[in-house]
């Protein structure tokens, strides 16, 4: 499915703008800057994939996986080490991701780097959970005089959201929450027998809580040209419906639409050029992937949508004179302040009753508790700061419970489903913090001659002091519906695999926007300090990380800094 | 299923009316089969692979749906070890079956698939017993046999189309409905 795709200009003229990265982020700058007018060349160091014919394992039964679609083979330990921790890896999705043997980085901590290495990067692969954050989280860090603020509001992010929700199609339920506005909203799905009980027990008991049906983006009516969902279940092998939001459904074929875009997967950037006398980045340079020559382009702009981590090795790999440690590295920020949300916690209990009730379908959403601490006056904490909020489901497990003995009376109990179980699993905001950090180590490089990337990040004493609670309050909601064996889990281990940075991957922070240029890489518009025509709008400008997922926050920045950077062009500021 | 009585069923289903096409199709169908059934394991010895195929069947029976010998369990494990095990996971699946055999000796026979039912049952039970022991004890090591031919079979079983159709229903695409009474499935999904 690797195929060479007629769309490729191996010779392009000089462009408008450069996107580096077609991920989430990237997939809407191109979007947005070709609607725009401008010429966009988007580079992208995975393979092409196309969408529909390159879902190879798209609607396969279990038993047409040699292995029943299980992971950890030889070739996974040996090539995937690290992209088989993540749930989402297994035989079914094992050609999207990144071969971790050509791509290594080194772990100075646990961390979890998960990768795709396709057109669309992880836009095909991600849980399309969606959030608004609300305007408490835009001024979290001014509040507790933590990192640096915010440079923006939410009033000024609101109507980006808008404007990415009404283009990509979220799936969701109005709940009036100021924490966790409700956004431009598709018909919400709808919730099992176990999760009904649940959601009425937290109504009863807690005035502060509110159970919800999962924000996501999948179309639960068609929308734009795509397809309902059909609730086959596992949306990473692709959906060729476009049922769901990627890059490759929905972003880059408006795009394409305008006639301005140029797509050249297989291209791995190395580094921006920039230009001492011009005072600007004028192109960058990468590396076929496949002849491993290094060749250079040229663009008016720069938009870095390479992923935070990605995004961020590039620029430390873009060294002048002027810029010695890293492009706009005059704060020293770059590199720093590596978020994630820690999760991995929660509790499991069986619900009561409903032996006669069941569901049909596969349900690619869950439920979502939203954060109900720190959120005003009532809700503070004296034990940490910030708060997290809760996703999960009911369901009744099937043939791989635990069940005792073997034999004719074992297939008889698993003829029938278990009792219904519910599971709440909580994520956490994490603290930007300057001692979580990336460098470049140069005594390793990657298949293609780039040094690669030494991680350093560890939880903290905020985010411990947080798990304590995030356990805690999930037993007492599920005791609360009247839960029986309710076990609380933790899969934390200190210096160990379980609840690691990173594996969460929603890794974020390392070129932080704020409004002072000695503290922070971008302004209030993703546009560097000291570059001004680079731009960073992925997962790298995070100045705090909240608690909810952060792609369709991603997707809103990356508009409206797309916005920003077409009309600037079209005034000449550029 | 032999060719004839493979032909009486799709001459039945068929209301009587049976054309060439068909009849080469079943025979092509039944010979691919007895082909299938000639299965050469790869990483087991013909007696290892028998003794995995009994030993699967003890654990999921034919009942009024078919067993694991029928869903090709033993073909399944025959692929994770030849393909998938990397090398100790393979040596601690093999001593595994070696104990097995050891067992069987005590009764005086040459393997595990000599015995009648009932010792072969008794040994198992015995396995399993020592399994739950170790995990109550929470002894680090290697995990008892019991469990991975266990957890193996469950996979290999009821991810096949026998296990996943006949014994349990494939959760359909389509739609999906939150609250249904369980009469309308009646079965687990898969």
């Amino acid at each position: 499915m690797r195929t060479e795709p007629a769309h490729v200009s191996r010779s392009p003229e000089e462009v408008d703008v450069i996107v580096v990265g077609s991920g989430i982020s990237g997939g809407f700058a191109a979007k947005e800057l070709t609607e725009a007018g401008l010429n966009v060349l988007l580079l992208e160091r995975g393979f092409n994939l196309q969408h529909g014919a390159g879902y190879i394992t798209e609607h396969l039964e279990n038993w047409e996986f040699p292995a029943r679609n299980s992971s950890g083979s030889r070739l996974h330990k040996e090539q995937y080490a690290i992209q088989s921790r993540t749930y989402a890896f297994a035989e079914h999705t094992e050609h999207f991701f990144i071969n971790d043997k050509q791509s290594p980085y080194i772990e100075g901590d646990p961390f979890t780097w998960i990768r795709a290495d396709i057109v669309g990067g992880r836009s095909l692969l991600w849980a399309r959970q969606c959030y608004r954050w609300g305007p408490l989280d835009f001024e979290a860090n001014a509040r507790d005089g933590i990192g640096v603020d915010w440079p923006i509001r939410y009033p000024e992010i609101a109507p980006w959201y808008d404007h990415v929700e009404s283009f990509a199609g979220i799936t969701g339920q109005a709940e009036g929450l100021k924490q966790c506005p409700d956004g431009v909203f598709l018909p919400p799905m709808s919730m099992n027998w176990g999760e009904q009980r649940v959601r009425e027990a937290i109504d009863a008991h807690f005035d502060d809580r509110l159970l919800t049906i999962g924000r996501a983006a999948i179309l639960t009516q068609p929308h734009n040209g795509r397809a309902a969902c059909h609730y086959c279940g596992p949306c990473y092998r692709g959906c060729s419906a476009g049922a769901y939001f990627s890059s490759l459904s929905a972003t880059l074929p408006a795009a394409f639409a305008t006639g301005r875009l140029t797509l050249m997967p297989e291209c791995i950037v190395h580094s921006v050029i920039y230009d001492e006398n011009k005072g600007r980045a004028t192109g960058v340079r990468y590396i076929e992937r496949q002849t491993g020559n290094m060749r250079e382009v040229y663009a008016r702009i720069i938009f870095l949508c390479a992923s935070a981590l990605g995004t961020t090795q590039i620029m430390l790999n873009s060294t002048s004179s002027r810029f010695p440690n890293g492009l706009a590295n005059d704060s020293g920020a770059l590199g720093h302040y590596l978020m994630d949300h820690h999760f991995q916690i929660g509790a499991t209990g069986e619900i009561p009753g409903g032996e006669d009730r069941y569901f049909q379908g596969n349900r690619p959403n869950g439920i979502y508790i939203p954060r109900f601490r720190n959120i005003s006056p009532q809700t503070r904490r004296g034990d940490y700061l910030r708060g997290f909020g809760y996703q999960g489901e009911a369901t009744r497990p099937s043939w791989s419970r635990p069940v005792n003995g073997f034999g004719a009376e074992m297939k008889k109990v698993l003829r029938n489903p278990g009792k219904w179980e519910m599971f709440l699993e909580a994520f956490g905001e994490a603290m930007p913090r300057f001692d979580n950090y990336v460098t470049l180590d140069n005594s390793v490089t990657d298949a293609w001659g780039i040094p690669v990337l030494r991680i350093h990040c560890k939880w903290g004493e905020n985010e411990f002091a947080m798990r304590k609670d995030m356990k805690q309050s999930a037993a007492e909601m599920l005791d609360a519906a009247g839960a029986k064996n309710i076990q609380m889990f933790d899969h934390y281990t200190e210096g160990g695999l379980g609840a690691e940075p990173g594996l969460g991957i929603h890794e974020m922070g390392t070129a932080r926007m704020g409004r002072n240029p000695k503290t922070s890489v971008l302004n209030a518009h993703n546009q560097c300090h000291a570059v001004p025509n680079v731009f960073v709008t992925d997962g790298a400008c995070m100045t705090s990380s909240a608690c909810q997922n952060p792609s369709i926050t991603y997707m809103a920045l990356t508009a409206r800094a797309a916005h920003y950077a077409a009309s600037e062009l079209k005034r000449l500021n550029l | 299923m032999d060719r004839r009585t493979a032909l009486q069923h799709i001459t039945i289903l068929m209301g009587g009316t049976l054309s060439a096409s068909t009849v080469a199709g079943v025979l092509g169908g039944c010979s691919a089969h007895q082909g299938e059934t000639a299965f050469k394991p790869r990483k087991l010895s013909r007696g290892r692979d028998e003794l995995v195929a009994t030993l699967s069947e003890l654990i999921i029976p034919e009942t009024d749906t078919p067993g694991a010998r029928v869903a090709k369990v033993h073909e399944f494990v025959d692929y994770m070890l030849a393909d998938w095990y990397d090398k100790s996971e393979v040596e601690q699946f093999l001593s595994g079956l070696e104990d097995v055999e050891k067992r069987a000796k005590e009764y005086g026979v040459k393997s595990f698939t000599d015995l009648d039912m009932d010792v072969q049952v008794k040994i198992l039970t015995q396995m399993e017993n020592e399994a739950e022991l170790w995990h109550a004890s929470g002894e680090e090591g290697i995990v008892p046999f019991f469990q991975t031919i266990k957890s193996l079979t469950l996979l290999g079983y009821y991810t096949s189309e026998v296990g996943a159709t006949q014994e349990l229903r494939v959760n359909p695409m389509g739609e999906y409905k939150s609250d249904i009474p369980f009469s309308e499935v009646g079965r687990a999904w898969a």
